[in-house]
């Protein structure tokens, strides 16, 4: 009896909608959420939505609280107040791993590989919720565990290549340059086949070139079914590839909008943007 | 099969051996005690040199089975096979308990409740005399029965104390080559990230916290039916000490590299034994000096040594 | 009742001073280096044992306890130069071994040199035992008392007040940026090690007249130290003194009224417990990891 699901990565998605229909429910809609440090209010009410299939950028200057925000969603913070509703399940209380249950995969902003793992196993990893893991089962290595290692393989190769990182599937994972251990962690996301991929600052430490690389992935990714979620401070990355900004200052929401909007936005130029350039959309 | 070529390897070398030097003491009775080592210190490296945490008194857990296998065969007259299953079973739950609030605590703060619980355990093992003896131990444990035949006589022992060494060792090489051994090293290598894969890490580490201590446990059972007796000398800290030592010297993160820092130092203080009133000193001495020279493990020191001078030769060619 | 127990309070008091400055000693290390030396508990030993030596073959008590504490901080100068030196690099896991080998060999050392006998300091100032309020107090234990006391003030002036003892917490807080300021981080480690061996040579001549030692003294001790360091929270050098006086008059108190067979189980115990409800340390640094 076959107990690995046995779906291939990029086969079973809806095309891309670049405007949902006003009746659709978002697939995370964040309420009122507070999150405090000792007294310091990292997060003091925020709320927004992200519809499905869009690429939602969340910017802000340094202390905005950005990353708080990412670490809320994914339960490594429990928020004082509020609710984070994904699909149509509350996250708010879950701990990682339950979020990471619900469909929810992210990248770090220090990077978080696993350096005592080959890059290939680190993605392998990222499937460990589409495996069934059982130690007695492993450790007789019963014949399903060997058809389900075949498969993990597989499909980590596949998220590899979604990234162009198929040459190095081998390497240790610390023994790459830095812009392609972004990449791997990028993969080993994706491996896991979310719903919603969280990117925590994925161009910080990237060259020019490589930055276009990453917008070229996103895009890719965006077009695979992945909603989105984006904390970036590399201003044209943010503006070319996003389809909605939200902006955050002292833990607010100062604007929400599409790129145009936010760019013009008289309050975000003075907190953040400060002035005369513009980027291209 | 190239996965399992080394544990092929092994295999044929347990077989070879006693037939070049058959009747050889080291050969077969330290080759034995080395056995029993191996089986310790492979379940230990699971703990701190794949998942990470770090356990100063694993001998409790050796303790404990050999224990639980004693007074049930001795005391209330259990066949043998059905006290080893039941001390497994008694030490895996124990460990289980153990774990859940143990393993929330890092670095040294774990180290020091490992240390804890291995001193508890040996204290009771001195002080429960109605149960365990005392300080004088348990003896008279019968021998071990494997479905009608009583193992007897350091050959025997050895070839089944050898085939207890190979089938742990396959256990575990295929424990970290599946879903569960990358989930577990992913524990280590950023227990973040590996939440946000959907490990639940918290139980990830019980899991090995009690396979650990099951393979110890069965160390222990095979240990007081072979020794026919168990004293609390065998269980103590210095005991612990040793088999951290055996993981680290061989290599974190090897299952081989355990497998030869057991046997090295198995070795090494057989030959010590022969200073007397030096051998503690020299014993310290030597501690010092491996860590100090050779602190990445014999193995992965010895496989770094040969890939160099593989390639050296290759170039030669 | 309440006479046994203010008994039992004195008692533990004076253990707990004990406990308290071999934790202070890990403290020390520990703040300079994040390694936990396994080896302080022989330097206890080493102090005691080498007191007792120095005093038959003559010399004077006071003068032989200075002798023998300066030769204990010699060995852990030594100690720290040609084995936590060498192996600068090492991991943590690597760097505790080479701890407990070292503690092997101090202790095999003084095996050779004192074999299995038990020996033991006479009293400083005679052992008629004092009543104090229903309780009899040794006069030795007014001595450990005094003198953890001062030490504790000591330390803990020398790591507020002086620029040394502050530049020590440095190299512990961040080593990279001290050896940027020009702190020497190697000189400081090896004044750790000096000034754990003396705190701790110190504590086993001062308990020495109480307690029976022998080569195998420092076990124990340097586990009950490690305890209070731990109980205390690692690093807080204060917090190891109050761990030690805590885990003192719980094992007597344990060992009183409970049962003196298991009273080094009870004290274990208790560290687990405070281990399981404060997982680090009753004033330890509660560390906020950055994700």
């Amino acid at each position: 009896m076959a107990r690995v699901k046995s779906s291939s990565l990029s086969a079973d998605r809806s095309p891309v909608m670049t405007a949902f229909p006003p009746s659709t429910l978002p697939l995370l809609a964040v309420t009122g959420l507070e999150q405090s440090f000792g007294g310091v209010m990292a997060l003091a009410g925020v709320s927004f939505q992200v519809a499905e299939g869009l690429i939602y950028a969340v910017i802000g200057p340094n202390g905005a609280g950005k990353t708080t925000l990412f670490n809320a969603l994914c339960g490594f913070y429990q928020p004082a107040a509020g609710s984070i509703r994904f699909a149509d399940r509350e996250l708010l209380g879950l701990p990682p791993h339950r979020i990471a249950a619900c469909g929810v995969a992210r990248t770090f902003q220090n990077l978080q590989l696993f350096f005592n793992m080959t890059v290939v196993e680190n993605v392998m990893v990222g499937g460990h919720l589409r495996a069934k893991t059982n130690v007695f089962a492993a450790a007789l290595r019963l014949p399903w565990v060997r058809r389900q290692e075949r498969c993990l393989r597989d499909w980590a190769i596949e998220a590899l290549e979604l990234c162009e990182l198929g040459d190095c599937a081998h390497h240790p994972a610390g023994a790459l340059p830095y812009g392609l251990m972004k990449r791997v962690e990028i993969a080993r996301a994706l491996a896991a086949k979310p719903r919603l991929l969280l990117l925590d600052e994925p161009a910080a430490g990237l060259n020019d070139t490589e930055t276009l690389a990453l917008r070229a992935l996103i895009t890719r990714i965006r077009a695979s079914g992945v909603t989105v979620l984006l904390v970036e401070h590399h201003m044209p990355l943010v503006m070319g590839v996003s389809d909605r900004l939200l902006v955050l200052d002292y833990g607010s929401v100062l604007a929400e909008g599409d790129p145009v909007a936010i760019q013009t936005d008289p309050r975000v130029v003075a907190a953040y943007l400060g002035g005369a350039v513009s980027y291209a959309v | 099969m190239m996965r399992l070529a080394g544990l092929y390897a092994l295999a044929a070398a347990v077989v070879v051996l006693p037939i070049l030097w058959p009747d050889n003491y080291f050969v077969i009775v330290v080759g034995a005690s080395a056995g029993l080592h191996v089986i310790l210190a492979v379940g230990l490296n699971l703990l701190m040199g794949y998942a990470g945490q770090i356990s100063l008194g694993h001998a409790a857990f050796f303790g404990l089975g050999a224990y639980t296998s004693a007074i049930l065969s001795t005391r209330f007259g259990w066949p043998s096979l059905a006290a080893l299953v039941a001390s497994l079973l008694a030490v895996g739950v124990l460990a289980w308990l153990f774990a859940r609030p143990i393993l929330r605590l890092r670095g040294h703060y774990l180290a020091m409740a490992t240390l804890g619980f291995g001193i508890i355990v040996h204290v009771v093992l001195v002080q429960a005399t109605q149960w365990t003896g005392g300080p004088d131990g348990l003896s008279g444990i019968p021998p071990l029965n494997l479905l009608g035949w009583p193992v007897d006589g350091d050959l025997q022992w050895y070839g089944v104390i050898m085939a207890a060494m190979l089938l742990v060792l396959w256990l575990s090489l295929n424990l970290v080559d599946s879903q569960v051994g990358r989930a577990l090293r992913a524990v280590h290598g950023s227990e973040f990230a590996a939440q946000m894969m959907g490990v639940d890490t918290g139980r990830a580490k019980t899991q090995v916290f009690v396979v650990s201590a099951l393979f110890a446990a069965f160390a222990g059972s095979l240990f007081a039916h072979q020794q026919a007796f168990v004293s609390p000398d065998s269980f103590n800290l210095i005991v612990s000490v040793e088999l951290v030592t055996m993981v680290v010297l061989g290599g974190m993160a090897s299952t081989f590299g355990a497998a030869c820092g057991a046997i090295a130092l198995t070795f090494l203080q057989q030959g010590l034994v022969v200073f007397e009133d030096y051998e503690m000193l020299i014993h310290g001495a030597l501690l010092m000096a491996v860590m100090i020279f050779l602190p990445q493990g014999l193995f992965v020191g010895l496989h770094q040594a040969a890939g160099r001078w593989w390639r050296a030769s290759s170039r030669r060619l | 009742m309440p006479e046994q127990l203010f008994q039992f309070l004195v008692t533990g008091i004076t253990v707990g001073s004990l406990y308290a400055l071999v934790g202070l000693g890990f403290a020390l290390i520990y703040n300079a280096s994040d390694v936990v030396n396994f080896a302080q508990g022989e330097f206890v030993m080493l102090g005691a044992m080498a007191a007792i030596a120095l005093l038959s073959a003559g010399l004077p008590l006071p003068l032989a306890a200075v002798v023998a504490t300066l030769a204990t901080v010699a060995v852990g100068l030594l100690l720290e130069r040609f084995a936590i030196e060498p192996a600068a690099g090492a991991s943590v896991v690597a760097t505790i071994i080479i701890t407990i080998g070292a503690a092997i060999f101090l202790r095999g050392v003084a095996l050779l040199l004192w074999g299995k006998d038990f020996h033991s300091l006479p009293p400083f100032s005679g052992d008629a035992p004092i009543r104090l309020g229903g309780a009899t107090v040794l006069p030795q234990s007014l001595w450990v008392l005094g003198a953890t006391v001062l030490l504790v003030i000591v330390v803990r002036t020398f790591f507020n007040r002086t620029l040394l003892g502050k530049a020590l917490l440095a190299c512990a807080f961040n080593r990279t940026a001290a050896q940027a300021v020009g702190i020497n981080v190697k000189v400081m480690l090896r004044l750790a090690y000096g000034l754990s061996a003396g705190l701790g040579a110190l504590a086993g001549i001062l308990i020495a007249p109480i307690t029976f030692s022998s080569y195998e003294a420092g076990v124990m001790l340097g586990l009950k130290g490690f305890s209070a360091a731990i109980v205390g929270g690692i690093g807080n050098p204060m917090g190891a003194v109050a761990g030690g006086l805590l885990l003192g008059v719980l094992e007597v108190l344990g060992a009183g009224l409970v049962s003196s067979g298991y009273k080094d189980a009870i004290a274990f115990v208790f560290v687990l417990m405070v281990l399981f409800f404060e997982p680090t340390g009753l004033f330890g640094h509660k560390v906020a990891e950055r994700v």
